[in-house]
């Protein structure tokens, strides 16, 4: 990817502590549109929290959240949405006991037009608006080849399927950014390939992705741009090629993979 | 199919109940009238409590502002019943929205706790006539007949009508509530506010107009209520009847008409029909619930999906 591309979302020296804790510290970070960068590092590095940072869930303690130049630290998170900043979550957070398809709808609701008097009224508007909506969901759950669960009860399918629903329902807000939490973690060989291409795609439809990543299969092949943290500090940041020989990275990361395996199969 | 008939067992329910008068004695008219009254306010119970998911223990207020609001417009100042109506909605509506304003934020049971609080807050008002309005702990008599198109409406028959077509005014809305935004939008926060957010969701807007909404569809059920009974009393609207209508959305089934219904019908219409027993409603309710909770968690006739 072309570095002259703009500036989509900066971190300007973000930090953030929980009581005595320094969760993130001093961090910068610049993800330019376009781009699939990944955000990795050991495990309690701080990287969801970073997210939870981004998405307003948590507001930092010092330093400024930039979209498009302008600050976003501070607003709620249906706020940041609003902008276009859409995620996923580590632990999936599929609405239980609603299906495929109505979960997908969540992520239209930025999309939808009609009013709830419209809604209670079931005006015909709002009927055509309905349906419209059911439709491009389906297109969605096409691409994603999840069509054939669109009426199945969302949190009773597999984990690697659940996964894509989640991706499916973000999709659905046409984000500008997207914010992947650990998209790889649960899933087996085939669907961790499979997710490669989804990423891809969903970046050459426009989309620029930040993601955070333990599957080095995945963020090796599809970042642009890796940025590692440890305890809560970027450690080192660059293309992929350098951060797999960037010594630093290897102690701070690399070199406990085999820890983080084990805490990955009983998280 | 199962799923079909579910879905329009409101329907079934409502037809059939029109037919009743023809063939009823007076007795079951007006006891089919309460069912009415109270469905309204169960159902009005679920759009907050089943539907979005908030912990509401206090929905007999709105009921009440409801009741009091025509009781008080109707006798002191003689405005014709069915134009309170309105007026009652509007005002429990409000009541709603501004008790919900600084609630919503709370989670579960400290949100039930809260509107305990109103609730005792409520009854307090009634009974010590705040404002020389509500008629202290006797509350207000002779409440007028509602007249339509100068015709009054005096006769059970005719009031059960009216209280019927407010039932299918009110299934009519929760059916339209599961098919739009609106509907998911409350299921989306009761399943998961973090998630729903992240998505854009304004949790506190939302939050708020269900209260709005389920305040003011039991405000309706108010003024219907001091009509059916030509009397309000603090001891219709008191902590128990709160506790009732939330044990009948959680026995029925949360956001599931048949399952309200029925819940409705469990503790309103069973022990009118089985008067002797009246008294031992709550024992065998009590007893339903703990049952119920344990074995089918969901409610009695749980909410089904609906493959579109």
């Amino acid at each position: 990817m072309s570095t002259s591309e703009p500036t989509l979302l900066a971190l300007d020296n973000i930090g953030i502590s929980f009581g005595g804790l320094r969760a993130v510290d001093q961090l910068n970070l610049e993800v330019k549109k376009g781009q699939v960068v990944g955000l990795i590092g050991p495990n309690g590095a701080g990287k969801t929290t970073v997210f939870n940072i981004i998405t307003g869930v948590y507001k930092p303690t010092d330093g400024r959240v930039l979209w498009k130049g302008e600050a976003i630290n501070g607003l709620p998170p249906y706020r940041v949405a609003q902008r276009g900043i859409l995620r996923t979550f580590q632990t999936i957070r599929l609405f239980s006991g609603m299906s495929v398809l109505e979960n997908v709808l969540a992520g239209k609701h930025l999309r939808t037009r009609q009013t709830w008097w419209a809604g209670l009224l079931s005006t015909p508007a709002q009927r055509r608006e309905e349906k419209q909506l059911r439709e491009e969901c389906m297109e969605i759950l096409k691409t994603l080849k999840l069509d054939h669960v669109a009426n199945e009860v969302a949190t009773s399918l597999a984990y690697g399927i659940q996964r894509r629903v989640e991706m499916a329902r973000t999709l659905a807000a046409s984000p500008e950014l997207l914010i992947l939490d650990e998209p790889a973690a649960g899933l087996n060989d085939n669907e961790s390939a499979e997710l490669n291409k989804t990423i891809l795609d969903i970046r050459d439809s426009g989309v620029t992705v930040l993601l955070v990543e333990h599957d080095m299969n995945v963020v090796m092949n599809v970042t642009d741009h890796i940025v590692v943290i440890s305890f809560g500090r970027k450690i080192a940041e660059g293309e992929p090629e350098s951060i797999r020989n960037n010594p630093d990275v290897i102690e701070a990361y690399l070199g406990k993979d085999d820890d983080e395996d084990e805490q990955e199969a009983f998280a | 199919m199962k799923l079909s008939v579910n879905r329009n067992i409101g329907a079934v329910v409502w037809i059939a109940g029109l037919l009743v008068p023809l063939v009823a004695s007076n007795s079951w008219i007006s006891i089919l009238s309460i069912f009415a009254i109270y469905a309204v306010v169960a159902l009005s119970t679920d759009v907050v409590l089943g539907r979005a998911g908030m912990y509401d223990m206090g929905h007999a207020v709105y009921f009440g502002v409801g009741a009091y609001v025509t009781a008080i417009l109707n006798v002191q100042y003689g405005v014709p019943i069915l134009w309170t109506m309105p007026i009652a909605v509007v005002v429990a509506a409000i009541v709603g929205m501004v008790l919900a304003a600084p609630m919503v934020k709370l989670r579960g049971d400290y949100l039930l706790v809260a509107t305990i609080g109103f609730n005792e807050i409520f009854r307090m008002i009634l009974i010590n006539d705040v404002g020389g309005v509500t008629g202290g702990p006797d509350g207000i008599f002779g409440i007028g007949v509602p007249s339509v198109f100068g015709y009054s409406i005096s006769s059970q028959e005719g009031l059960f009508v009216l209280n019927w077509l407010l039932l299918g005014i009110a299934l009519v809305l929760m059916n339209n509530l599961d098919k739009s935004r609106l509907g998911r939008v409350f299921r989306y926060l009761k399943e998961d506010e973090l998630a729903a957010t992240t998505l854009g969701v304004n949790a506190r807007y939302y939050k708020i107009l269900a209260f709005g909404l389920g305040a003011g569809l039991a405000g309706a059920a108010g003024t219907l209520f001091a009509t059916q009974l030509a009397t309000v009393s603090p001891s219709a609207f008191v902590f128990m009847e709160s506790v009732t209508l939330f044990a009948i959305v959680i026995v029925g089934g949360q956001a599931s008409i048949p399952g309200v219904l029925l819940g409705t019908v469990l503790m309103f219409v069973v022990p009118q029909v089985f008067r002797d027993l009246a008294e031992y409603r709550y024992l065998v309710f009590g007893l339903a619930m703990i049952v119920v909770m344990v074995l089918r968690p969901q409610g009695i006739w749980p909410r089904r999906n609906r493959p579109e």
